[in-house]
């Protein structure tokens, strides 16, 4: 009974580590600080995980910093203004 | 991934002075923080809307953008008041595979069990003589770490909470990937833009 059991629990875990590690590695692809391969893929599964969940925080930060300096350098939000000819040749 | 980037940047940065623009004329006299507020907002609602809704985290900004009644302005002039970006993925979180197929992993069936069965495999090998305890430790604590940080990458995906681990990281790697093409075009209107402006 216990191998019965066994079984049908590695039966879906493997189903789940494999797509995980597949996933996982294309995150790694994604970020360009992890390279080298761990001792073990799920210790490099966490690590990329963590390493992924800093990157994102950083763009949001990257956002809001970039948010606080537009806020300066729009004083308006104005169609007629000089920095709308610039905006509208970044569109162009 | 992304197919054209320059034309998904061009996509975005369109949408984004669209909604910036929208602004210009019902506020005269914008506060700094206010100011600041509509360009982010603007600027996660053009990344969303270049989406086209085809992905949850894309619904996601929108349906939590629409929970502040102050946004639903601009929210209407962007995206329009026909579209609805309401799917049955935003049901409250369930934890539950919606039936896309035998094979489809939910997190119940991965995280829950599988940590709490190799605890008690750990437990039940540490007695027996058979198995190397070491490595089933090894390996129940790395299972653990990666359940951790999966939780806490559900905080950084707009509506990972409501996501099994599987969509969870194929959202993901959309996500950033869109995020960083976001992050592209402020920062290029930044860099344009003269240090001083003129009103």
């Amino acid at each position: 009974m216990s191998s019965r059991s066994r079984s049908s629990r590695q039966g879906s875990s493997r189903i789940s580590d494999d797509q995980i590690v597949d996933l996982v590695s294309k995150l790694r692809s994604l970020l360009p600080e992890i390279r080298n391969g761990r001792r073990s893929d799920k210790v490099s599964a966490s690590k990329v995980l963590q390493e992924t969940c800093n990157y994102i925080r950083n763009l949001h930060q990257e956002v809001d910093d970039l948010s606080e300096r537009l806020s300066q350098l729009l004083q308006t939000i104005d169609p007629d203004s000089a920095e709308a000819s610039i905006i509208r040749s970044l569109i162009m | 991934m992304m197919h054209n980037p320059s034309k998904v940047r061009q996509k975005i940065m369109k949408k984004w002075i669209m909604g910036l623009r929208s602004c210009s004329s019902s506020h005269e006299n914008l506060s700094l923080s206010e100011r600041r507020w509509i360009i982010k907002l603007s600027a996660d609602l053009a990344l969303a809307s270049v989406r086209n809704g085809s992905r949850r985290w894309s619904r996601a900004i929108i349906e939590e953008a629409s929970r502040n009644p102050d946004n639903k302005g601009l929210i209407q002039r962007m995206l329009g008041s026909g579209c609805d970006y309401r799917s049955p993925c935003l049901i409250p979180r369930e934890g539950r595979s919606d039936g896309n197929g035998a094979g489809h992993v939910t997190k119940s069936m991965w995280v829950a069990t599988s940590s709490k069965k190799i605890v008690k495999r750990c437990r039940r090998a540490r007695r027996s003589n058979g198995r190397a305890p070491r490595r089933n430790e090894a390996a129940s604590i790395a299972k653990r770490l990666v359940k951790k940080r999966t939780q806490l990458l559900k905080d950084f995906v707009p509506g990972g909470q409501d996501m099994d681990d599987v969509s969870l990281i194929e959202e993901t790697l959309d996500y950033i990937v869109w995020l960083r093409a976001q992050v592209d075009v402020m920062r290029a209107l930044a860099h344009s833009l003269p240090a001083t402006t003129s009103i």
